[in-house]
């Protein structure tokens, strides 16, 4: 602890956000780290004021029962504990907590620094009035959007005067919503399944999974009771000069196989003629700035990555002070981020350094704006900051969308060219189209990234004689809905306003986690995840209802702007998980009966590797031997006593089933996970010719 | 009752709530096959069992239907 009189303790939400907060406000160039108990704090001189820079380590208070070691529910009684209370595992949140609470003890002006947003709020909240004492109505807020120096010093020497109550009611209310339908409905799943089977296994459902996998649980629903229905579709293909074009038939479906065979009867003919061309030219806007939401779906439909590992790179660049904070709504870019200034800083590098400085000549930099808006934060931009140590792949690709996003909204709109070209065959119209950019603004500063592509069309007049080469009548079928991928169910859920920005990826993450969706681009609700729902449809379908949800999360967002109170939020939120609990209770053997099963049934399909080669009906599964204790693969038909077949399996480490069969045999393969070792794919087959050693 | 093709609580007609569903749309999309193309009940449940696109439980119903048909050709005979 250092020997120093008074100072004021700055809380920031992170070590490494207070590490560059400590920087930036020192004058003197020696910032100190110092630690205790391995709670790192910085040292710093500002104006000749001592300053500490705390962190917390993100969420250190929580919501908990006020009633100890009672398993049960309803629980409506709850209060904020330091998180090594309520969880296990976090021990090291305790002597956080006590190093802030020593560090508050000779600080005589507190400042929360922590991101200001919902979450950050509650964080700061919490350690000033728990860990400081009371510290919260004293203490005053450092607002900002980026870790940049410049920006600190500036939300330094500007302090607000108080923290934003309105925020953190909202964010508490927030948590204690979801928490009150988290613990209810997830003890009144496990408990039912527990009570009904012995065995226990987590369930969880709240307030915004529970209507997410009902959008997923209607989709799937849709896909596996599917019918296709057959159609027919006509294509040409024609000769224009050197090249050959696919033409498509006026009408894309044809129903009936006997008129749709009389038309293509029709088209048997060696030249055809064009009867006409349709210019038109069009402006294409730029894109609008990123926010969190759109910025996810274009990482994920441009890299595959999902909203959660974007959500993540996102932070690590926001706290390398390279982009400003990724965790907001707006689509906007207000000119006092300066805009002039961070193309100058983005100029410095070769990479970026012709487009900054086409942008710079523009007389006027005017970003192009979306509709949406956040009071707290602009939409994501990049710093013009030089990355301090070397990016990853994957950061150097969010990096580079974030920079040249932010450069294309300044871009003038792309002018564009449709052509729509008109064929006769035989008096059957067909036609093809062409597009071409004729000037590219904006696309310019947005490559490689532009998804619109060019298809120019050679030379043509209306009247010319072509020649035809091919009529095709190729019977289709109508095909089932797309599953979602992570992309379109984020998409969803920002449409149907459930959850939040910060909070919609962890959902979709713990959808994966409770195994009730499977699939990485086809997302498919697993059977334990129709049990699931069915249960909350049949039982309180208005926790599956988005309307009901959606409503909630209006209020919750009034209480921010002051128009509802947390209180006002809460009692009906109590109001409707009352009735919904009891009935929960009441229905708890028929419930338990339907979800053990589904839960036996996944755990089954967990250790299935795949179908028997032996006996063609058992499935092979991962089994532990009552005598040994040895884990083998053996045959669901020996306890029919129709199969002997079994396997030997590796004695340590993890296993998992894959997909995709052996090459060489047939048999199913396993992904084995070791300490020691790099994971490997093993044939469970030990006679596989891939095995035998091999011949020199 | 249980479903008869997986066990689940009937909900009608012998089927669980799930394949329930993709017995309706069988029944419901046999009009537009024999609109299209004069397909049979029978050949139509042949059609649909084997086209990939055909969802699980549609599949499921399909391969029901046409052994309950087939059993019911055989009583008759």
């Amino acid at each position: 602890m250092p020997a120093l009189k008074k100072y004021t303790l700055i809380i920031t939400e992170k070590p490494d956000a207070a590490d560059r907060i400590a920087a930036a406000l020192d004058d003197t160039g020696r910032t100190r780290r110092l630690a205790e108990n391995g709670v790192p704090y910085f040292h710093a001189k500002s104006k000749d004021k001592e300053v500490i820079v705390a962190s917390a380590l993100g969420h250190l208070y929580t919501v908990a029962s006020t009633k100890k070691g009672q398993w049960d529910y309803p629980v409506f009684d709850y209060q904020w504990v330091p998180r090594w209370m309520a969880e296990k595992g976090a021990s090291k949140i305790r002597t956080w907590l006590k190093v802030l609470s020593k560090l508050a003890e000779n600080a005589d002006e507190f400042i929360d620094a922590c991101d200001y947003d919902i979450e950050g709020s509650i964080i700061g909240y919490s350690v000033l009035k728990y860990a400081c004492g009371g510290k919260e109505n004293v203490a005053k807020r450092m607002k900002y959007s980026t870790l940049t120096r410049e920006e600190l010093q500036e939300s330094y020497a500007n302090l607000l005067p108080r923290i934003g109550f309105a925020l953190v009611e909202a964010g508490l209310a927030r948590h204690e919503v979801d928490w009150l339908y988290g613990i209810n409905l997830s003890r009144a799943l496990t408990l039912a399944a527990k009570n009904n089977s012995g065995q226990y296994a987590t369930l969880s459902t709240g307030r915004v999974q529970g209507p997410t996998l009902k959008y997923l649980e209607i989709r799937e629903k849709n896909i596996r009771a599917f019918v296709p229905t057959p159609y027919w579709n006509l294509t040409a293909k024609i000769q224009i000069g050197e090249r050959q074009f696919e033409l498509e038939y006026e009408r894309k479906a044809i129903e009936n196989k006997t008129e749709a065979q009389a038309i293509a009867k029709s088209c048997k003919t060696k030249e055809a003629q064009i009867k006409q061309i349709c210019v038109k030219e069009f402006l294409q806007n730029p894109p609008v700035p990123f926010d969190l939401g759109t910025l996810q779906s274009e990482a994920y439909s441009l890299f595959k990555y999902t909203p959660m590992r974007t959500s993540n790179i996102a932070q690590h660049l926001y706290v390398n002070a390279l982009i400003s904070y990724p965790r907001t709504s707006s689509q906007k870019l207000p000119p006092a981020i300066g805009y002039q200034s961070i193309l100058r800083k983005l100029g410095r590098t070769p990479l970026y350094q012709k487009l900054a400085h086409k942008l710079l000549a523009q007389p006027i930099l005017k970003p192009n704006e979306g509709k949406k808006f956040d009071q707290a934060h602009p939409a994501i931009y990049p710093t013009g900051n030089l990355p301090e140590k070397a990016l990853d792949t994957a950061e150097r690709n969010i990096y580079d969308l974030i920079v040249k996003r932010f450069m294309a909204v300044f871009g003038e709109p792309a002018l564009r060219q449709s052509i729509k070209v008109t064929v006769d065959i035989n008096k059957n119209p067909f036609f093809f189209d062409g597009y071409r950019t004729l000037s590219e603004g904006w696309m310019d500063f947005y490559k490689p990234y532009v998804h619109l592509k060019d298809f120019p069309l050679p030379l043509m007049f209306e009247g010319q004689k072509v020649e035809v080469k091919k009529v095709t009548l190729k019977d289709d079928f109508t095909k089932p809905p797309l599953r979602y991928n992570p992309r379109s169910l984020l998409k969803k859920m920002e449409k149907e306003e459930i959850g939040t920005k910060a909070t919609r990826a962890a959902t979709i993450q713990t959808l994966y986690d409770r195994k009730y969706i499977q699939g990485g681009d086809n997302m498919a609700v697993t059977d334990l995840g129709f049990e699931v729902t069915e249960v909350l449809n049949n039982y309180c379908p208005s926790v599956v209802s988005s309307e009901m949800t959606r409503n909630l999360e209006q209020k919750m967002e009034q209480i921010q702007l002051e128009w509802e109170t947390k209180q006002g939020v809460l009692r009906d939120v109590v109001e409707i998980l009352k009735p919904v609990t009891l009935t929960l209770k009441q229905k708890e053997a028929d419930i338990g009966k339907q979800l053990s099963y589904a839960v036996k049934k996944s755990r089954l399909e967990e250790r299935t590797v795949g179908k028997c080669l032996n006996c063609q009906n058992g499935k092979l599964v991962i089994l532990r031997s009552k005598k040994t204790g040895k884990r083998f693969v053996g045959c669901t038909g020996f306890f029919e006593g129709k199969c002997n077949t079994a396997f030997p399996l590796p004695q340590t480490g993890t296993i998992k089933p894959l997909a995709s069969p052996c090459k060489s045999c047939g048999h199913p393969v396993v992904r084995v996970w070791t300490k020691t070792k790099r994971p490997w794919s093993l044939c469970i087959n030990p006679r596989c010719p891939s095995k035998e050693p091999k011949k020199r | 009752m249980s479903c008869k093709i997986c066990g689940r609580t009937v909900k009608e007609n012998g089927y669980c709530s799930l394949h329930l569903k993709a017995y309706m749309n069988i029944v419901e999309k046999f009009k537009v096959w024999s609109e299209a193309s004069g397909v049979t009940w029978m050949d139509y449940l042949v059609e649909i069992s084997k086209n990939s696109l055909t969802g699980e439980w549609a599949k499921d119903v399909s391969k029901q239907l046409i052994e309950d048909e087939s059993r019911n050709v055989k009583e008759e005979k």
